[in-house]
């Protein structure tokens, strides 16, 4: 075990992990679609893992499931090594994308059938079927009722359920509500959160939204390329972000090409336009400043002071329900994004004139990596 | 407009009456046939008789062909469902290095014409030294049924998710329990139907069979026989047996199906 370097040391406050992945690996021919990774798993925790498709994060979680084995590493679970065990004798289990309800049982049947696998009496199944059902809202009547007959959110509850009756010790989630409209999706998330913390045990949730992750999770693991980007807590994640890449998995956001300038500034690569920037260090020769169109403000007084000042023209405004997005054009070719609360709405909006401003602290810069990221 | 509506349905229903009219007449008239006295058919029948098919009942040799023809095609029915059964799973579920082969090979006895077919089978049972018999016939029929099985099965297979078998997986149940709880349940129609479609097709099989039976002879090459020589109306009398026993064959599947898909949609 000489080879475990860089893990998060098991402090002695830490819970003990309940999952290690050591230096796991999955090629397909040449290509690693989970590239070398180790992560631990906290017991009880909400974990999601965050990725854009093709960033390796279905692969990994059914490796982790046990329906694929990794070509190199180890995964642990309680300490044990797992990689040889197939999905059927773990005691972990998944909701799949689709759910993989089964089509020909009820919804009774879909959520009994751990408990048939295992042997339990009929009567003790039903009994716990309909505890599940009731703590998922789900209404008694529906014990009998075909999983065709549901609705989407209701299919994803017996899906749930079911997953329950396994009594996992870790429940893993591979986009489940993906296909689910936006209101519904929110109001699931809410009540997943709620089920975790009801049921105290490990969730592990693959996504495609960073956002979703934002709000369910106690731990995100930003993945890309096969690799995990940055793994940290929802606070770290946003108000941190690691990489471009991160910042501008998060969600729209303004990125400038730069290179060093006089003072400790930056100077853009497109305009000329030096701006104030976080200290940068001696070596740097180039990268990325990223600011939050939320970050922007606009200025009333072209006078005040402010780090970093431009003038330019609103030619869109987008209502985003609270908020609005303003897209500013400065000089000819730049186009900045400003995000305001609805309250701070621009009475002239579209040609009209605007100075926009952000502070240093508010914008981050990314150096270019000298090895592709 | 609404009287081009009524014309285009006129037209449509009378196109289809005539189909029909096409399609079955020529069975009503082998019915007629059989029920005419007289040995020579002319219509309208003078004269209605039921003496053909009495003389098919008490006729021995007839019933060998009957039952020649029932073992075969249960035999036939029975060992396609099984090789399509896992056929099919091959054909359209699992992937594998050489499916899209297996794809295309498993398609061609269907389009080689079945004279040639039973031919070239002729010609390798002659090499082996096997005699022809029914169960050269059974051999015969399967080469050209059981890949139109697999295909009848393969429908079945294509339409459920296979997310579906690895969720009962992870759930905690064994190879043979994904088998028995969720494809089997699942695929249950598409077997039924490649089961009766497997029956059928040997049952009314001519040409596999004159080439492969030698002694044993079934129904379908008895028919062929008298007409060529010695016919009698025993002949259509044995046709629109057969085509009664398809039938009956046919809406017991029709019923099991329907039994099936009631049982399913009350359970799930």
């Amino acid at each position: 075990m000489t080879a475990a370097t860089g893990d998060t040391a098991s402090a002695s406050s830490a819970p003990p992990p309940i999952l290690q992945l050591r230096g796991v690996d999955k090629l397909f021919g040449e290509f690693p679609a989970v590239d070398r990774i180790s992560l631990d798993i906290r017991e009880g925790e909400f974990f999601t893992i965050v990725g854009p498709s093709g960033s390796g994060k279905t692969t990994m979680v059914r490796m982790l499931v046990g329906m694929d084995k990794p070509t190199n590493g180890d995964i642990l679970l309680r300490g044990e090594r797992i990689n040889d065990v197939p999905a059927n004798k773990r005691p972990t289990c998944m909701v799949f994308q689709s759910l993989a309800l089964f089509p020909h049982r009820s919804v009774g049947q879909n959520i009994e059938f751990p408990l048939k696998i295992r042997g339990v009496k009929a009567a003790s199944r039903k009994e716990r079927a309909l505890e599940l059902m009731a703590q998922l809202r789900l209404p008694e009547s529906y014990y009998g009722k075909g999983v065709s007959q549901c609705s989407g959110g209701e299919r994803q509850r017996v899906a749930l359920a079911r997953a329950l009756a396994f009594d996992p010790e870790i429940l893993f989630f591979d986009e489940p509500l993906s296909a689910l409209d936006y209101k519904l999706r929110k109001i699931l998330e809410k009540e997943l959160k709620d089920i975790h913390r009801e049921t105290g045990k490990t969730f592990v949730y693959i996504t495609h939204s960073l956002e979703e992750a934002m709000v369910m999770s106690d731990r995100i693991g930003v993945m890309n390329k096969g690799r995990f980007v940055q793994i940290g807590t929802p606070n770290e994640i946003y108000g941190n972000p690691s990489t471009r890449f991160v910042s501008e998995f998060m969600g729209e956001v303004n990125i400038l090409e730069v290179g060093p300038g006089p003072d400790g500034t930056v100077i853009d690569q497109a305009t000329g336009a030096s701006y104030h920037a976080p200290p940068i260090a001696d070596s740097f020769a180039g990268g990325s400043l990223v600011i939050r169109p939320e970050d922007i403000r606009f200025l009333d007084d072209t006078a005040s002071p402010a780090a970093n000042k431009l003038e330019g023209v609103v030619y869109n405004e987008y209502l985003l329900g609270s908020r609005v997005q303003y897209q500013v054009r400065v000089g000819d070719a730049q186009v900045f994004l400003v995000e305001k609360l609805r309250e701070q709405q621009l009475a002239s909006a579209r040609g009209g004139r605007v100075t926009i401003a952000w502070d240093a602290k508010d914008s981050t810069i990314f150096p270019t990596a000298r090895f592709a990221s | 407009m609404n009287d081009f509506s009524h014309r285009a349905t006129w037209a449509y229903g009378s196109a289809m009456a005539a189909l029909i009219l096409f399609m079955y007449l020529p069975m009503i008239t082998m019915a007629l046939a059989s029920f005419s006295r007289s040995k020579y058919f002319s219509f309208p029948v003078p004269k209605y008789s039921d003496k053909w098919y009495l003389e098919v009942f008490q006729s021995l040799s007839i019933r060998d062909f009957f039952w020649t023809s029932t073992v075969v095609a249960i035999a036939v029915a029975c060992l396609s469902t099984v090789l399509a059964f896992f056929g099919a799973l091959a054909f359209a579920r699992y992937d594998w290095k050489g499916r899209r082969l297996f794809q295309k090979i498993i398609l061609l006895p269907i389009l080689f014409p079945q004279a040639v077919l039973g031919l070239a089978l002729l010609l390798w049972f002659t090499a082996l030294g096997i005699t022809p018999s029914w169960q050269a016939t059974v051999f015969a029929h399967l080469v050209w049924i059981a890949p139109i099985a697999t295909l009848v099965i393969a429908i079945q297979v294509y339409s459920f998710d296979p997310a579906v078998e690895e969720a009962a997986y992870d759930l905690g149940a064994s190879r043979w329990q994904v088998m028995r709880e969720i494809t089997l349940p699942l695929l249950a129609p598409g077997i039924f139907s490649g089961f009766t479609f497997a029956f059928l097709l040997s049952w009314a099989n001519f040409p596999l069979s004159m080439l492969s039976s030698g002694a044993d002879s079934t129904i379908p090459e008895w028919v062929s026989a008298k007409l060529q020589s010695g016919y009698t109306p025993q002949v259509p009398a044995v046709g629109t047996l057969t085509i009664l026993a398809a039938a009956v064959v046919m809406a017991f599947g029709y019923q099991i199906s329907a039994f099936m898909k009631r049982r399913q949609v009350k359970a799930g």
